[in-house]
């Protein structure tokens, strides 16, 4: 009995130990495991390799498994992605590209933490819909540091001095997250590819968003509709200046680019609302 | 009777350690791969064309381009003739290739960390990494198999599928092909490859 107990802790502290060991060992083993590979490579020649390779491929298939988006907008979103694209190429990148040159990158750092901080009330509300109590203490942490010590947001301690992570929530990762489906994909003008979900949540979002004038309620950082859009294409601009050349170079991976940044949209959200 | 169990539970915590093991040692290989790059970039006495080259060569042996290739036109591989899959595969592996170089003069000292390792089958493996900048943080995950038969001149375990911020390349690239090839011919499709 105690034999065995002794010999299975041997073994034990065998494989930890090795498991441990330098890497000239590993690779040893490594070797010795290609070369058993090798051995037992020799069994299926008898086989059809094609049948191999063929099941061998279809045993991805499942991952890659494109979900079937339904897409009756297609020809619109077609023309607005031709659209937005040429605004981007003719508007939007050269401004960004003269604003960069003259404008130091702390400041437009600067900039890009103020506008964020200042969109603390989506991020808090959406964080509490999906009862994500501690990201919405870390985002109300956020909010009180860099308003005060970070200068009205315009630096970012809580993250470099008190490693709090801003956790980025929008209305339409709260419906996300309560199971309702992204709907067909709309591009929309000038803000981009979104679908019907995401583009009924920006009206929820819009009425937490300080920018975004709004008669019925009784703040408002801008005086009337007119300043208000000025600013948020002021944000899109240092925005864009701060991302320089990656949108160009997302696009180049693209054969059609369309359902190309239809799916990258789509994926990205996704992934946005598991988290 | 209590032999035999004591004989599983060992078996059980041995099999287990292995599982760690195999993670840990290709954790280690993707690691030292990532440094190794991070080396060259850092040399700035070769000039770009060089260099990116000389990436491209470190990091080719732990990728299987050649199956990213034929996954990507999913169902429609197997009606493609040789010399077309050939081409195909020759057109694909340079787009990757240069795809890859392009963002690496993006680079500019980011850091790169393993957060998690997952191993959903045996012969499958994922490695989720952040690629951590001074402003902000990109999830990246290196989706590994390992071969039945191992290939010249490649790793143990082979990467098939990056996924950045949940958009998988090979998926997106796979959307993209399926639909352009709804309405046009693979010659089209590698005339469109070859012009980018």
């Amino acid at each position: 009995m105690k034999n065995i107990l002794f010999l299975s802790c041997t073994v034990f502290m065998l494989i930890t130990i090795t498991g441990c060991s330098s890497k000239v060992e590993t690779s040893k083993k490594e070797s010795f495991i290609k070369e058993e590979q090798n051995i037992n490579s020799y069994e299926p020649i008898d086989k059809s390799s094609f049948n191999d390779e063929d099941e061998f491929l279809d045993s991805f298939g499942e991952e890659l498994e494109i979900e079937k988006r339904s897409d009756p907008l297609s020809g619109y979103n077609r023309v607005m992605t031709n659209f937005n694209d040429g605004v981007f190429e003719y508007v939007l990148a050269p401004v960004a590209r003269g604003y960069r040159t003259v404008v130091h990158k702390e400041i437009r750092t600067s900039v890009g933490n103020f506008f964020h901080n200042i969109l603390y009330p989506i991020r808090l509300i959406n964080n509490l819909l999906q009862g994500k109590v501690k990201n919405s203490a870390d985002e109300t942490g956020r909010f009180l540091i860099n308003s005060t010590i970070g200068i009205f947001g315009l630096f970012d301690p809580a993250k470099s001095y008190f490693e709090l992570e801003a956790h980025n929530e929008d209305f339409g990762q709260t419906l996300g997250f309560y199971g309702v489906g992204a709907g067909p994909h709309i591009v929309l003008p000038f803000f981009g590819p979104s679908n019907l979900r995401d583009t009924f949540s920006m009206y929820p979002d819009s009425l937490l968003n300080p920018i975004v004038y709004n008669d019925d309620r009784g703040y408002n950082l801008t005086n009337s509709y007119g300043e208000s859009l000025l600013l948020q294409a002021y944000e899109r601009v240092n925005y864009v200046s701060l991302h320089d050349g990656e949108y160009e170079k997302l696009k180049k991976d693209a054969v059609d680019l369309y359902p190309y940044l239809r799916d990258v949209y789509e994926q990205y959200r996704e992934k946005q609302i598991k988290e | 009777m209590k032999k035999i169990y004591l004989v599983i539970i060992s078996l059980f915590i041995l099999s287990q350690n292995l599982v760690a093991n195999e993670q840990l040692i290709l954790k280690e290989h993707f690691l030292n791969k990532i440094n190794e790059v991070i080396v060259i970039v850092k040399n700035k006495t070769l000039d770009k064309e060089l260099r990116n080259s000389k990436i491209v060569n470190t990091l080719t042996p732990m990728f299987d381009f050649t199956l990213m290739a034929k996954l990507s036109l999913g169902k429609k591989w197997k009606q493609l003739n040789n010399s077309n899959q050939d081409k195909f595969v020759k057109l694909y592996v340079e787009r990757m290739k240069k795809s890859y170089s392009s963002k690496i003069d993006a680079y500019s000292d980011e850091k790169i960390e393993v957060t998690k390792i997952k191993q959903p089958k045996s012969a499958r493996m994922e490695l989720i990494t952040n690629l951590v900048s001074k402003e902000t943080k990109l999830e990246i995950s290196y989706k590994f198999y390992k071969p039945k038969n191992l290939k010249m001149d490649k790793d143990s375990w082979l990467i098939y599928d990056v996924v950045i911020l949940g958009v998988s390349i090979l998926k997106t690239d796979k959307a993209q092909f399926t639909e352009f090839l709804q309405t046009k011919t693979i010659e089209e499709l590698m005339i469109q490859l070859q012009s980018k």
